[in-house]
């Protein structure tokens, strides 16, 4: 299933989602975005009105309801009441110009990601611009394992590592490992209350194809022997060869069939035989979107990139399938 | 059709935002419109004036509606409250009375009791109930698994139908709390249109997952249940004139308005016919009381008039923006329909003898403003 809209995405409003657990920040953030000079009108959603200025009139409440679209499988789940609340939103569209939905810290980001490709009228208004997560730095580790956490850091585009001033630059870089072992892909970023550069995490278009990917360069180089040490992990996968699209799109598609639930999302950039653009790809657990982009630069290195986020992956099974699709 | 057009003048009037619903008093006396900042105008007809209850809030109103008598209007949207007025009669300036917070988040569905003055308002997960007569909620609201995205009154005022994911709920409140508890029917999907009919008492619940379920006469037995519309079913309209089985049934997904004609009993007893007009979604549809002839409104900026067979009679357009919604008067004469760039329209239309039956009398108006 492919997720693009065929409504262009500059006509579409630009939707953030703030994800992170309990007490990461992100009442400070919003309030920060709701009350920075940066000449966006920002309407924000909530699960419950509590600290975020709520006598603002752009700050509305939904319910943090999950419609199951198809016999409970998380693929297929989106966020019921936020389809009505945005569809009311809308109508007042002229009033803002960017929208923020806040989940609460024990909420898998998945159906909320998912409303914005499924529902069909949310599909042509939105563009999700990024999900961006915030981490508490002194407490994170504490929470690790829990599944909030890692699917959290899993499904973001932007990290926002807070709290920085209140650890150590040995135990902030340790959590940058752990979390770079789970989502290479991500931006990271670090702050202190909340205080990131606002172009940083409004209009990112981290879902835009043509933006798809921008990797630790880092992760790809070294041939990663991060511990994983949590049920949650990434692969990245490299080939110089060119690819055969049509082998890659059977495989893909078998491998979002078999084990859609289980992968959070896949990024890459494919060089294929003898096309002269670049393609790029995306995904979310069972929404896969892609697309030529432009062509390769001159002096660029022409390879593929390809990462996948996801629980229990086995690397060697994925190495080996992958490598089967060249052409 | 070489006929002489069924519509050949117009009203029109500004709001300063985009009009999100509109609503004609049982007597057609008057015409309440609402827009997504927040204003409330008051058309009153008889008089010849117009009254902004309500100016711009920066905070949307989403449903408004008249009680059956005429004694309230109320309104609702963004703010999660409870807007009241008390209506003396034409002339007499509206009371506002006290807004009241359900504290349930935006309130976009709420209807008037038809033959009473119960108030039925979807707040988050619950049904609420404003006895007009008594002037009071009802103490037990109607709770329902989910947030409520549909509710509908049964045409003899009985029975509250209200839907939500998985849910369908049947209430008779006005035997509660002593009467029967309500009807809990599971349904797939999440109901998010419900509409009555008047003869037989038919049920309609149009779905998220692309599917309409019709229950039969008196709302007994297994509802038929058909799928394969192109997009969730968002609007529902029965004629209120009956049918040799059943009355015509609309129904609106994405830019398809199908018409359904029940042709016999048993497993494929509807007919559905396609109504080919609209290029966007359509945004409002609603039979002329009294007839089979049919209004549907778009966001493509159109508004089309059916006649009962499914043939296109006529296409009204406006200024270019999207229709949001449309209303009948109870007349069957005149049409009205609100866009979303804050204009709304009032058309006089003629009905084709054929659509018509026994139409209501209904006066004319004093041309305004």
């Amino acid at each position: 299933m492919a997720f693009s809209s065929p409504v262009p995405a500059a006509e579409r409003l630009p939707v953030t989602v703030l994800t992170g657990y309990l007490g990461a920040g992100k009442t400070t953030l919003l309030n920060r975005i709701l009350t920075h000079e940066h000449g966006l009108k920002v309407a924000v959603i909530v699960n419950e009105f509590g600290e975020v200025g709520i006598d603002n009139q752009l700050v509305v409440d939904a319910d943090e309801e999950i419609f199951e679209m198809n016999n409970g499988c998380i693929c297929c789940t989106v966020r019921g009441d936020l389809i009505r609340i945005i569809g009311n939103l809308m109508k007042r569209r002229d009033r803002f110009d960017h929208l923020v939905i806040e989940t609460t810290g024990l909420a898998d980001p998945a159906p909320v990601i998912q409303t914005f490709f499924v529902d069909e009228d949310l599909r042509d208004e939105l563009r999700l611009d990024a999900v961006v997560t915030l981490v508490d730095l002194l407490h994170v580790q504490q929470h690790w394992f829990s599944e909030e956490v890692q699917e959290q850091l899993a499904f973001a585009d932007v990290l926002v590592l807070n709290k920085a001033d209140l650890v150590d630059d040995a135990e902030r870089e340790l959590v940058e490992q752990r979390v770079r072992a789970i989502n290479p892909m991500a931006r990271l970023l670090t702050s202190h209350m909340a205080n990131v550069p606002m172009d940083q995490i409004l209009g990112v278009e981290a879902f835009e194809l043509e933006r798809a990917l921008s990797l630790d360069p880092g992760f790809l180089a070294e041939e990663h022997d991060h511990e994983h040490d949590a049920a949650v992990s990434s692969v990245a996968l490299v080939e110089e060869r060119p690819m055969d699209l049509e082998k890659l799109g059977r495989w893909i598609s078998d491998l979002v069939g078999s084990r859609g639930p289980d992968l959070f999302r896949m990024k890459g950039i494919i060089q294929l035989a003898g096309k002269d653009e670049r393609y790029v790809l995306q995904s979310v657990h069972m929404l896969i979107d892609g697309d030529f982009d432009r062509p390769w630069h001159d002096g660029e290195r022409r390879r593929t990139e390809f990462v996948i986020i996801g629980r229990d992956l086995e690397p060697d099974g994925l190495r080996a399938g992958f490598a089967a699709c060249v052409a | 059709m070489a006929q002489a057009p069924l519509v050949s003048e117009r009203l029109c009037g500004d709001l300063q935002q985009p009009i999100t619903a509109l609503a004609w008093s049982a007597d057609g006396e008057f015409l309440a419109i609402a827009s997504a900042g927040g204003e409330l105008l008051l058309l009153d007809f008889r008089a010849g004036c117009e009254e902004l209850l309500r100016g711009e809030h920066n905070s949307s109103l989403d449903v408004v509606g008249f009680s059956d008598d005429g004694q309230f209007l109320m309104a609702a949207g963004q703010s999660g409250e409870l807007l009241l007025w008390e209506l003396g009669g034409t002339g007499v300036r509206p009371l506002a009375m006290g807004p009241m917070a359900l504290g349930g988040g935006w309130i976009d569905a709420a209807a008037w009791q038809p033959d009473g003055l119960l108030l039925a308002v979807a707040s988050g997960r619950q049904v609420r109930l404003w006895d007009g007569a008594l002037r009071q909620w009802r103490e037990d609201p109607l709770a329902l698994p989910g947030s409520v995205q549909s509710l509908a009154w049964s045409r003899d005022g009985g029975q509250l139908a209200a839907s939500c994911q998985g849910e369908l709920t049947l209430w008779r409140p006005a035997e509660a709390p002593e009467g029967e508890p309500p009807l809990r029917n599971s349904i797939a999907s999440a109901g998010l249109a419900l509409s009555f009919s008047g003869p037989g008492h038919h049920l309609a619940c149009g779905l998220l997952d692309r599917s309409l379920l019709v229950w039969p006469e008196h709302c007994l037995g297994q509802p038929w249940q058909f799928s394969g519309f192109p997009a969730k079913v968002r609007l529902l309209a029965w004629s209120d004139r009956s049918g040799r089985l059943a009355p015509l049934l609309a129904s609106a997904a994405a830019d398809s308005v199908i018409l359904w004609t029940q042709i016999n009993q048993g497993a494929k007893a509807w007919r559905p016919e396609p109504l080919l007009c609209h290029q966007r979604r359509v945004s409002g549809l609603a039979f002329a009381p009294g007839s089979t002839f049919l209004a549907s409104a778009s966001v493509d900026g159109t508004v089309a008039l059916w006649n009962g067979k499914g043939h296109l009679l006529q296409v009204l357009e406006g200024q270019g923006a999207g229709f949001n919604n449309l209303g009948w008067r109870g007349d069957g004469r005149h049409l009205a329909a609100g866009d979303a760039q804050g204009r709304w329209w009032l058309w006089p239309v003629t009905t084709p003898a054929a659509e018509r039956s026994h139409a209501r009398a209904g006066g004319g108006f004093k041309a305004n403003p």
